[in-house]
């Protein structure tokens, strides 16, 4: 129970890295500035990608069934 | 806004709401339904938006306005409108013999294999010294203009193969087609942006 308890806990903090990922995505999308690509890749980018590795890391680190 | 954009939007809007739908409610992670639901909200859509924005943002870069959005820029843009054939550049953009919306790109990125993604890294390093580094005074190309740019079009063209000018000599065109006698610094179209005769010229409003 709190090994899926810790699992749920690992999957909010990846959704909440991937929403902050998506978000800034989407301003700099309406943002037509040269920064919006850098600041789109840079830290949108590296908003996901830990969304992402979180959620990866609690799939394998999770419990068994 | 585009419709590419528009789309990608409600891509990026979809995905957020089905995250905050998972970061609400992560037990339904237990069924299979929901770890299914998972992998798609937290790894295949995050992927597919950053994957397709940063195509979007690197097509947008080659737009017109973004060059122009650029301070230090705006000179060269200016010099677009002038209301005089004999500035190249102003030539070619408001006749559309470059698509007006893509003018810079067409006339300054190499069309090489890799020159589009060469041409983005000193495009980073533009953004670089717009922001953090120190603008300088006068803008000089990387790399002498290369006639590729220009033979991109005019290579077979009628206009260019059998103008009076350029068969004057016979040498002059294999010498500009081989980049040995450059189109612009030869002295033949070497006026372009003069960006410091702009005071004294006259512009062209546009069409109606």
């Amino acid at each position: 129970m709190a090994a899926t308890s810790a699992l749920q806990k690992r999957l909010r903090i990846a959704g909440i890295f991937v929403i902050v990922g998506l978000v800034i995505e989407a301003i700099c999308l309406l943002w037509a500035r040269p920064i919006a690509f850098v600041v789109m890749v840079v830290i949108g980018g590296l908003f996901s990608a830990i969304g992402v590795i979180v959620f990866l890391y609690s799939i394998v680190s999770g419990p068994q069934e | 806004m585009s419709l590419p954009t528009t789309l990608l939007l409600s891509l990026i809007l979809f995905s957020a709401v089905l995250v905050s739908v998972l970061v609400a409610l992560p037990g339904i992670t237990a069924s299979r339904g929901g770890k299914i639901l998972a992998f798609l909200v937290l790894f295949v859509l995050p992927l597919l938006c950053m994957a397709i924005g940063v195509s979007s943002e690197v097509e947008r870069s080659k737009s017109t306005s973004f060059c122009l959005s650029c301070h230090v820029m705006e000179p060269y843009g200016r010099s677009l409108r002038v209301d005089d054939p004999s500035y190249l550049a102003a030539a070619h953009f408001e006749n559309h013999r470059v698509p007006a919306d893509e003018a810079c790109y067409t006339c300054h990125t190499d069309y090489a294999m890799f020159g589009g993604v060469r041409a983005k890294l000193h495009g980073l390093k533009h953004v670089y010294v717009q922001y953090l580094g120190k603008l300088p005074q006068q803008i000089h190309l990387y790399e002498p203009y290369n006639n590729r740019e220009c033979l991109h079009c005019h290579l077979g063209a009628r206009s260019f193969e059998e103008g009076a000018v350029h068969n004057a000599d016979p040498e002059l065109l294999p010498a500009v087609k081989a980049n040995k006698m450059s189109c612009l610094s030869s002295g033949c179209h070497d006026v372009v942006h003069n960006i410091s005769n702009l005071d004294k010229a006259k512009f062209w409003k546009g069409a109606n």
